[in-house]
């Protein structure tokens, strides 16, 4: 007897074994809510039509805020019913990669970048999902630079913009008055710098890692006049532009201006360093200064040409041609939009996240309305308008990232590694930049 | 005479059924983790050599068979040769160096003084501790601008002024294999003291009366009883280091410029940062083959040895 159910008992554990493994889907789907994120189409559960989405991970309260817009959308579309889940950004290219292998992408997702999506004909145009008013509402630089040939793939959904960071009170004291506004002031400023205070300040962070190299190219090159892309939108990766900014880099680093690793310190440790006090400068996002952090600092204009770095992420529409009612899905994911770009709302996650909005009515709104609305996890905290309005200002002026080209990846890690060559000295910024330029537009 | 066959065959046809059971009975114990082992490793290995010959979009979209072109990609990479150097010096450097200082290590704590249980329990806490978090610590500790490393020698007035322990690649690397190999003694420790704690004390006697020195006792007592310990503790370290991933990706990520490298940390860059998923599970064969080559061959020396003796 003892034996037959020993028998039965690894017969058990191998069918619950064999459960486990088969059933690896499941675990993916939500435990409420018809189709979830897990389920290829967006099959009415009811009368109701599913719509699911993949939003991306800002901050530790972004699924605080979209579950109650989950709620409250639901509440004004009883004809919906969307499934939300948030991942966070160090998963989610994998995230959707794995559900595009396996045919289960969702129908709205929020990611940064496209150009593969479309590549593999994975997208609907998200121009054709919004009206006219949310359409002519996004600021006109950030609905074109999610332009592949005339089509808009994507939606803005937020955007930060970078600025030149400096510790007034070190400059200051190393004889220096005002905020670099060239890159020559740039050497002359850290030379004051590191003479007056020799190992113990900074004078400037410079991060050309993994993490952002690609963001230290664009500052540098973008103001002295160069770029990833020309006129035309060819790849101009060796321009006589780029190869300058290259070797100023090279000369930030040998002069020993800069923080001694930049190839692996990521913004993150010189955010940090600035915020502390030990650092006099670097380009920034316009949020990174600590909110306890005491130093005297100004945010002024990159030097050169004076063109930030906008970075914009995106929402888009997959395509799901097995869903089994294709007008009723395109309005559910229109009515969703609608939903969330609604001026007070969308105003509202900018605070709850603290990024700019991407939409003309809610950065009027907000230069005088911040204080309506609390920043994420603050214990009450409410925006502050002046902020909003000093960087919505900036916005229009931002260049982004060419997104929309389907060899940006290979770009984006060919400019970090020819960045840590030249600055290693293993090679000189024009042989590297050649060689990068024959790599992609060969 | 005629009643002798009956106790003959009785007995002979009972056992059988008993035996019959008696042996599928293990195997049905044994069914879960082979179900378990089939399902969470064979096929994850043979999905890994499949997507190493197709082509994969950089969306994750499976494009159809590429024969043999992600691993002529990967060829032709310089970063994946120098990745590969890195790997094997990696391997000897930390594994070698890890053995020959546990080995010393844990003659030493086989010997009686005061606080050597203390002296033991120290020594384990870089196994016991998270290998991300030792990485990290290490990572702080050398940076040049804040690192306590220059700021310890400063003030002990060694150094002058901020040294850059991490100027060049090769110095990057350095430091990455000596955090490896201070990760790596406290297991090569424990498996040398367990193995002394079994030698006879007998066999010590023994070479005393015949005179033996410190030497000769170490190189013909002490080192060929431990070889089946350091035997075991060698092929563990050899597939544990190869495969390590958190010292490097922590310290450097492989960088300046793909220089520090090793195939593990290559491989999740290529898939995770580069997108090149098809060209990662190219890599991550190479990296299998390697080892499965390496690991075999040493097996086979060691059984032969054995076998030998």
């Amino acid at each position: 007897m003892k034996k037959v159910l020993a028998a039965l008992l690894a017969a058990a554990m191998t069918l619950s074994l064999a459960a486990c493994g088969g059933g690896g889907d499941k675990s993916n789907t939500p435990p409420a809510g018809g189709s979830g994120s897990g389920t290829p189409a967006p099959a009415p559960s009811g009368d109701k039509v599913a719509i699911s989405a993949i939003i991306s991970q800002y901050g530790n309260y972004t699924q605080e805020w979209w579950t109650q817009f989950e709620k409250n959308f639901e509440a004004a579309h009883d004809n919906i019913d969307l499934n939300i889940e948030i991942v966070s950004w160090n998963d989610i290219y994998t995230v959707v990669s794995t559900r595009i292998q396996s045919e289960q992408q969702p129908d709205i997702l929020n990611i940064s970048g496209f150009a593969d999506y479309v590549a593999d004909d994975l997208l609907m145009p998200a121009e054709e999902y919004v009206s006219d008013h949310v359409k002519n509402n996004f600021i006109p630089s950030f609905w074109e630079s999610n332009a592949i040939d005339g089509t808009v793939w994507a939606l803005p959904i937020l955007a930060s913009c970078r600025a030149m960071f400096c510790n007034m009170d070190l400059l200051n004291e190393a004889g220096i008055t005002a905020a670099p506004k060239t890159w020559d002031e740039v050497l002359t400023a850290c030379k004051a710098i590191k003479d007056k205070f020799g190992d113990s300040i900074v004078p400037w962070g410079l991060d050309i890692s993994t993490d952002e190299g690609q963001a230290a190219f664009a500052y540098y090159t973008w103001n002295m006049g160069g770029g990833f892309v020309d006129a035309n939108g060819d790849w101009a990766l060796n321009s006589e532009a780029n190869i300058k900014a290259v070797e100023y880099m090279k000369q930030l680093i040998d002069s020993g201006y800069c923080n001694s690793a930049p190839y692996t310190d990521t913004r993150y440790p010189l955010q940090d360093a600035f915020s502390a006090g030990t650092q006099a400068m670097m380009i920034g996002a316009m949020n990174m200064v600590k909110a306890d952090s005491t130093v005297n600092y100004e945010a002024v204009s990159l030097p050169g040409e004076g063109i930030g770095l906008g970075v914009c992420d995106q929402l888009m529409v997959f395509k799901n041609d097995s869903a089994p009612d294709q007008a009723a899905r395109t309005e559910a994911i229109k009515a969703f939009f609608d939903f969330f770009y609604d001026c007070e709302r969308y105003s509202d996650y900018m605070v709850f996240e603290g990024f700019l909005p991407a939409t003309l009515d809610a950065s009027e709104y907000l230069a005088s309305n911040a204080e309506k609305h609390t920043v994420g996890g603050s214990g009450g905290a409410t925006g502050d308008s002046e902020y909003f309005k000093t960087f919505c200002a900036q916005l229009p002026d931002c260049q982004f990232y060419p997104l929309s080209e389907s060899k940006w990846i290979d770009v984006k890690n060919g400019v970090i590694e020819a960045e840590q060559q030249v600055c290693q000295g293993q090679i000189s910024a024009k042989d590297a930049l050649d060689n990068l330029q024959a790599n992609i537009a060969g | 005479m005629k009643e002798n066959p009956k106790p003959r065959t009785k007995p002979r046809t009972k056992p059988r059924t008993l035996l019959n059971k008696r042996a599928i009975e293990p195997y049905i114990w044994l069914l879960p983790s082979i179900v378990m082992m089939g399902v969470l490793i064979l096929v994850p290995i043979i999905t890994v050599f499949q997507t190493s010959f197709s082509k994969i979009s950089k969306a994750g979209k499976n494009k159809g068979f590429a024969g043999l072109d992600n691993y002529l990609w990967i060829f032709k990479q310089p970063a994946f040769r120098h990745t590969l150097m890195n790997t094997v010096v990696w391997t000897i450097v930390v594994v070698g160096l890890s053995t020959i200082l546990g080995i010393i290590l844990g003659l030493v704590l086989n010997e009686k003084f005061h606080g050597r249980k203390i002296v033991r329990a120290i020594v384990v806490f870089p196994w016991a501790t998270a290998l991300i978090i030792q990485s990290v610590i290490w990572k702080y500790i050398i940076n040049a601008d804040y690192g306590a490393l220059n700021t310890l020698l400063i003030k002990l007035g060694i150094i002058k002024s901020n040294v850059n322990w991490t100027a060049t690649p090769q110095m990057f690397f350095a430091w990455e294999c000596f955090v490896g190999i201070l990760v790596t003694i406290p297991f090569v420790t424990f498996c040398v003291l367990s193995g002394l704690q079994s030698i006879d004390a007998s066999l010590y006697e023994a070479a005393e009366v015949d005179g033996a020195s410190f030497w000769n006792k170490l190189f013909s007592v002490t080192l060929p009883l431990l070889m089946p310990s350091l035997t075991v503790s060698t092929v563990l370290n050899i597939i544990y280091v190869f495969n390590s991933f958190p010292i490097v990706w922590t310290i450097s990520k492989g960088d300046p410029a793909d220089m520090t490298h090793t195939l593990v940390t290559y491989l999740y860059k290529l898939s995770f940062t580069n997108q090149r998923v098809g060209e990662a599970a190219a890599v991550s064969v190479i990296g299998f083959i390697i080892l499965a080559v390496c690991a075999s061959i040493y097996m086979f020396m060691t059984l032969r040895a054995e076998k030998e003796d």
